[in-house]
């Protein structure tokens, strides 16, 4: 990791120096071992406390969307990232001259709350290898097999390479089994259709509305989300069964071909709530029936957002 | 009055109470905790090192509450019923006893009290837990309250071997414990160290001496950009936490309710006017309310710093903001002139 992280210091200093970008988006050491932080970094800033490992939780291009069109970004993009930065782009949230994709072939992310539950919460140490993962609880270390604390959307990932990235750091890695995708959503398409809302139910209702998987997410970048809409209110705001089942299968249907199935949604929900079987289920439909992929490339409009003449369906009815 | 509890006898006073008083116990949902109703399958969650993930303050200020429903017949509303059956909580820790006491300022006040919250605080007996090994997400101390802080409380239980002794605080909890064998000089004093210890193991986080002055005066300043750059906006901070009270009433048409809900400065919508225009329109300005309303403008109000330590904040928020690390930064923040 250390070298890495020397790399890509010297990347973004050269990025600065050679005035390629305003800001750069990287994650940085924070008072806790286990929580690097999103971090933005100016011409002049320190690069001391920039971090990079397998405990980023959050999807940075989540940022794209607070600058200017004109703000010339660099960004720390693994597999996913590099994704919805292009769904983005896409999506003309930003122009892709303005920005200059700094790509990490990604080992997958850990996912605390795996750890945690093994140990004891108040973790103090933290390494890492290709295979292992290794923390200190009560003066103790414990280790873990990497694969046994990915986080889930991890465990599943097809694309863990940047795809266009300006520049690569590190060496790529083999792509993901798009089988293993398939797994989560193949057992919950396996229950009855009872057992499946039952399911839906369980998640969705414990559901605060705090908004968190519609902040931490890329794709959500709608000024006006329709459940803050008002008048008419699209939703209940109260915490109803109604108003939050709808809140879910909207905010998923959002995503359609949108999603990078990235899983900063599920990581940042305070309630535990399972939501990507939902997206991915979404994309695979896109993938067999309009044989897309969200963010392969950074001009192909997703299938629910373009059009054209020769569509061989009839538009309305 | 000291009693001892031993552990095994636990679930049998339990359900004797939950004849009485509607019991609310943590336990564990998914990998969090919260309070719910006591049954004798509830697997108590009385280990963690911690307070519960989805906070008590829902016991008296649900999510989601009904104030009044409209009766379509009628043509008229109707009163829905305040007054919950008699009430006991149990293994609340200290900073969240702290908490509803102080917000108790805000919805017992002396010249208006809310019926809803009045009604289910006047029903409700609170017994707390304290914390043996408190973790360091938790800084009750630095605000003036600690592990074994009694504030709020009518009896605290304190863990030892097999056992817990129970301090009672108030009459109301006089004769919930009147059957069990009192302590012994010698559990007295273990216990007391055993306080002693998990207040003295906590170091200050942050200097308190000062701290609103500072603030107040780096209000314009660029403090408020730096600290606010990664924050998502989201609920999580301040829907989980204990002294964070914000509603917003609405009418539910089609169920025919009026409900107030939970809601955050946080939020765009929070102080979005009708007229489109938004005095808080960054997330600065939102992280700044956050922050000033619990160390600045409590303080205007009661004396009193709004946030009690409780960790939940630091522990949960997606990005790890930690507030503690803001404030320290305020300390040491130059005051630079206002800028525009
Ligand atoms: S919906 Fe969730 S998994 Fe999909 S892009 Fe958004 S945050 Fe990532
Ligand atoms: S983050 Fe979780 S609790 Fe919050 S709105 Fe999303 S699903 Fe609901
Ligand atoms: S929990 Fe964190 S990200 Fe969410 S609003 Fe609070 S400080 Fe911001
Ligand atoms: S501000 Fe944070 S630490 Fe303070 S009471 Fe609220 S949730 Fe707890």
């Amino acid at each position: 990791m250390s070298e890495l992280i020397a790399k890509l210091k010297s990347e973004i200093k050269r990025l600065f120096d050679e005035d390629v970008v305003d800001v750069v988006i990287a994650f940085k050491k924070a008072d806790s071992p286990l929580r690097p932080q999103p971090a933005f970094y100016r011409k002049g800033d320190s690069l001391e406390d920039l971090e990079y490992n397998s405990l980023c939780q959050n999807n940075l291009a989540n940022y794209l969307t607070r600058y200017p069109h004109e703000t010339r970004i660099g960004i720390v993009v693994r597999g996913c990232e590099s994704r919805s930065v292009n769904a983005l782009v896409v999506e003309k949230q930003h122009p892709r001259e303005n920005l200059f994709k700094i790509g990490i072939p990604c080992q997958g992310i850990v996912d605390l709350r795996k750890i945690v539950k093994q140990t004891g919460e108040d973790v103090s140490g933290y390494k890492e290898d290709q295979e292992k993962i290794s923390v200190v609880f009560k003066n103790k270390e414990y280790q873990f097999d990497r694969k046994d604390v990915l986080h889930d959307s991890c465990l599943r990932c097809v694309h863990p390479n940047p795809v266009n990235p300006d520049v690569l750091l590190g060496d790529p890695l083999p792509e993901g089994d798009p089988g293993v995708l398939r797994q989560a959503v193949e057992s919950f398409e396996a229950l009855t259709k009872q057992e499946r809302y039952t399911w839906f139910q369980q998640e969705a209702e414990r559901c605060i509305r705090c908004y968190a998987c519609r902040e931490a997410c890329p794709m959500c970048y709608c000024t006006e989300c329709f459940v803050d809409h008002n008048p008419p209110r699209w939703t209940e705001s109260t915490i109803s069964p109604a108003g939050t089942q709808a809140w879910h299968i909207i905010r998923a249907f959002h995503q359609t071909g949108r999603c990078t199935s990235c899983g900063a949604c599920e990581r940042a929900c305070p309630m535990d709530i399972k939501m990507t079987y939902l997206t991915d289920k979404l994309n695979e439909d896109m993938l067999n029936q309009y044989d897309f992929a969200p963010g392969m490339d950074d001009t192909t409009q997703p299938p629910f957002a373009s059009f054209n003449l020769d569509d061989k369906n009839r538009f309305v009815a | 009055m000291m009693y001892i509890l031993e552990k095994k006898k636990l679930n049998k006073i339990l359900s004797t109470w939950a004849q009485e008083h509607e019991v609310f116990v943590p336990q564990k949902v998914e990998e969090y905790s919260q309070f719910l109703p006591y049954t004798e399958d509830s697997e108590l969650a009385l280990k963690s090192p911690h307070n519960t993930r989805y906070p008590p303050k829902a016991l008296f200020l649900p999510q989601s509450e009904v104030m009044l429903k409209f009766n379509n017949r009628t043509q008229k509303y109707e009163e829905v019923n305040t007054t919950p059956k008699s009430r006991l909580v149990f293994g609340v820790r200290p900073c969240d006893a702290k908490a509803f006491r102080l917000l108790d300022t805000v919805f017992d006040a002396e010249d208006y009290a809310d019926p809803y919250w009045k009604a289910k605080r006047d029903a409700t007996i609170l017994i707390g837990i304290g914390c043996e090994v408190p973790p360091s997400t938790c800084f009750c101390t630095t605000v003036g309250g600690g592990p074994f802080n009694q504030d709020g409380l009518d009896a605290i239980l304190t863990e030892l071997e097999g056992s817990y002794l129970v301090q009672i605080l108030t009459e109301k909890a006089e004769t919930l414990f009147a059957s069990l064998s009192p302590a012994t000089i010698e559990q007295e004093k273990q216990v007391e160290a055993i306080q002693t210890k998990a207040h003295d193991s906590m170091s200050p986080a942050f200097e308190t001496d000062g701290l609103k002055q500072k603030l107040d005066q780096i209000f314009e300043s660029s403090y408020w950009d730096k600290i606010s750059e990664s924050c998502l906006g989201c609920g999580i901070c301040t829907f989980l936490c204990p002294t964070c009270f914000c509603f917003d009433i609405v009418d539910e048409v089609q169920r025919k309710e009026r409900v107030r809900n939970w809601d955050t400065c946080m939020f765009r919508i929070y102080s979005q006017e009708a007229s489109g225009h938004n005095p808080r329109p960054t997330r600065r300005e939102r992280t700044r309310q956050r922050l000033m309303h619990k160390y600045s403008y409590w303080l205007d109000h009661i004396d009193e710093i709004g946030c009690t330590g409780c960790g939940r904040c630091v522990r949960y928020c997606p990005v790890g903001l930690d507030i503690r690390a803001m404030l320290r930064t305020a300390n040491t923040h130059e005051s630079e002139a206002v800028h525009a």
